[in-house]
């Protein structure tokens, strides 16, 4: 190609990637940086500041409401992370096999993940309330597990666990496809392989399936990860009271006293973190 | 596998497949009943209402017919008094006959609509553009972008509400109704460009690029190559994106709760909704009468676009 041709062609992607790349950096990139000069002062919601060096960060470190949500966060990821991952992996298995309704089947399974969380978060209510609630009804007037009807949801303690099934239930759809979509490449003679060595289902699963979705399965967890540290809306939404990072950040900036200085300097510790991960992501999970 | 099943491995399989479906249904069908419940019947377990109650529906799609004013006997003698003059009368009407509990269903969603459409829209277009040079031209710090777009859809919302805000506070956008939703257009748009962008430059690699050639020899240029050859032969996906885009800013919660909380007009559905919960009116029929009418629209694209939407999602890696 001649060299005009190339200047053209450089030009030309320039020119096309130039609204996008202009609005992704000035909306994502440039706030991240501000975010960052953000939270070395006090700020107000009106915009006024005040500079107060390290302080936001001090007093961070120094606040137990603080602690106590990184703790909720961290139960939050491993019970969505693993429970996401193993059920979209046994979903996925499922879903392989053939069977008749079977695309009906597929369809109703993603219908959690594309669902607004504001109106199947009610549902969920629903079903934990603790008066007209199927859950109390179940377990207290079915099986009589308990005496008293419980509400699972006014307690932050027993909330967290609901948010955790609530969103391993939105969820798992997404590892599901992720899943189905590299099994359906394994080849059918490794099973028949398998089989001829004599390897029942499950010792095919552990020696052919498992293998195989290894590098998926990695994707999956660290995406997870990702993901729900930032999650926000479903958590909000179904248990104001389950105080996760970002909704402890979100009332640090938007509630009662606010204080957008330190909720800059939340998100600021918390984009350090991000970024080990997203760089474990590219270097580890892109390259296999 | 490849074998045929024994009877009990059918059994296992099915049960199996039903128990997966219902634990993914039931929380709508718990919706959908309730939403159809008379309130007197919230308390039965059972999913099929013991009649059928409308009202909730009714009310929020403004097909109840007015009440009736009702004035006390007190009142009403006074207004019948003639010395009182018209306009206090009218007054004194008004606060028998006040809209407060009214909830104005259709305007939230009027909004929410267009708002995700634009998003939509704006979103496919830009991301076309961009995807197609990185998906086929080649030009500096490509492979930059290409990665960065990537990092981009990895952060979240919350790691940029307060940058955002006080950007927005900072050029003076947040102090008028019009500069609100114009910030939240442009949120959205940064919210749904990574993904369109990822799941569309994916896609046009798998468009054999001879097919470009070939224009470009019958002396179409560059661009009208991209504009004749590879947008129509995208449209399957390009739709999928539009869809994909839309939905996810018909659902946006935070941002609208960060930015419309003072502009009760200009409120989106999952806004209003929450607000709704949280005031007096909170009726569980209704809320949940209009959580179904807030879904329907997401399940119809859903239907529209799942053929091409479970290849699409995986291939752009998938975001949420």
């Amino acid at each position: 190609m001649s060299s005009i041709l190339v200047k053209n062609e450089a030009q030309l992607g320039l020119k096309l990637v130039a609204p996008a790349v202009g609005i992704i950096g000035l909306l994502v990139i440039y706030p991240i940086l501000f975010n960052i000069y953000l939270s070395f002062f006090d700020v107000q919601l009106n915009g006024s500041k005040t500079f107060v060096g390290l302080d936001n960060y001090t007093d961070l470190l120094g606040n137990p409401r603080y602690y106590h949500s990184v703790g909720v966060s961290i139960v939050y990821l491993i019970g969505t992370v693993v429970g996401t991952t193993v059920l979209g992996l046994a979903a996925s298995i499922l879903m392989n096999q053939e069977f008749r309704f079977r695309n009906l089947a597929r369809g109703l399974i993603l219908l959690p993940y594309f669902a607004p969380v504001i109106s199947v978060v009610f549902g969920w209510q629903f079903i934990f309330d603790p008066v007209n609630g199927i859950y109390n009804h179940v377990v207290v007037d079915v099986l009589h597990l308990t005496n008293e009807r419980e509400n699972l949801i006014g307690n932050p303690d027993s909330a967290l666990f609901v948010v955790i099934l609530f969103d391993i239930w939105k969820h798992f759809p997404i590892a599901y496809l992720l899943f189905l979509a590299k099994l359906q490449s394994v080849p059918k003679d490794l099973y028949e392989a398998a089989a001829i060595d004599g390897q029942n289902a499950w010792g095919r699963f552990w020696h052919v399936t498992l293998p195989e979705l290894r590098f998926v399965i990695a994707t999956v967890v660290l995406l997870r990860i990702i993901w729900n540290l930032n999650r926000f809306e479903d958590v909000y939404l179904l248990a104001p009271n389950v105080e996760t990072l970002p909704i402890f950040t979100y009332y640090q900036a938007f509630a009662g006293i606010v204080d957008q200085g330190g909720a800059a300097a939340i998100s600021v510790i918390q984009l350090l973190v991000l970024v080990g991960l997203i760089w474990l992501y590219v270097r580890k999970v892109l390259k296999w | 596998m490849m074998n045929k099943r024994t009877p009990i491995q059918s059994v296992i399989l099915y049960s199996l497949v039903l128990a997966l479906v219902i634990f993914c249904v039931f929380p709508f069908l718990q919706i959908l009943s309730t939403s159809l419940k008379h309130p007197i019947d919230w308390g039965n377990p059972s999913l099929i209402p013991r009649v059928l109650h409308l009202d909730a529906y009714k009310e929020l799609l403004g097909l109840m017919p007015a009440k009736e004013i009702e004035v006390p006997a007190s009142i009403q003698r006074l207004l019948d008094n003639p010395a009182l003059s018209e306009e206090k009368k009218q007054m004194l009407l008004a606060k028998f006959s006040s809209g407060g509990d009214v909830f104005p269903f259709g305007r939230y969603m009027l909004n929410t609509f267009v708002i995700s459409f634009i998003t939509g829209i704006c979103s496919t277009f830009l991301a076309s553009l961009a995807a197609y040079a990185i998906a086929r031209l080649r030009f500096p710090a490509q492979s930059l972008m290409a990665n960065g777009v990537l990092f981009v859809y990895m952060v979240g919302g919350v790691l940029l509400m307060v940058p955002l805000y006080q950007m927005s506070v900072n050029v003076g956008l947040a102090s008028s109704a019009g500069g609100t939703i114009l910030s939240l257009f442009l949120i959205y748009l940064i919210q749904t460009l990574p993904v369109a962008m990822y799941m569309l430059g994916n896609y046009f690699r798998t468009i054999p690029f001879s097919l470009e050639e070939a224009a470009m020899m019958d002396g179409c240029s560059r661009v009208e190559a991209f504009w004749r050859i590879i947008m129509p032969l995208s449209k399957p996906m390009l739709f999928t994106v539009f869809i994909y885009c839309f939905v996810i800013a018909w659902n946006e919660y935070l941002f609208a709760s960060v930015f419309l909380k003072q502009y009760q007009d200009f409120q989106t559905l999952p806004l209003a909704l929450q607000t709704l919960f949280t005031s007096k009116n909170a009726i569980w029929d209704r809320i949940m009468a209009a959580s179904m009418l807030t879904l329907l629209p997401v399940v119809i694209c859903f239907m529209l676009a799942n053929k091409h939407l479970s290849g699409g999602l995986t291939d752009g890696g998938v975001k949420g």
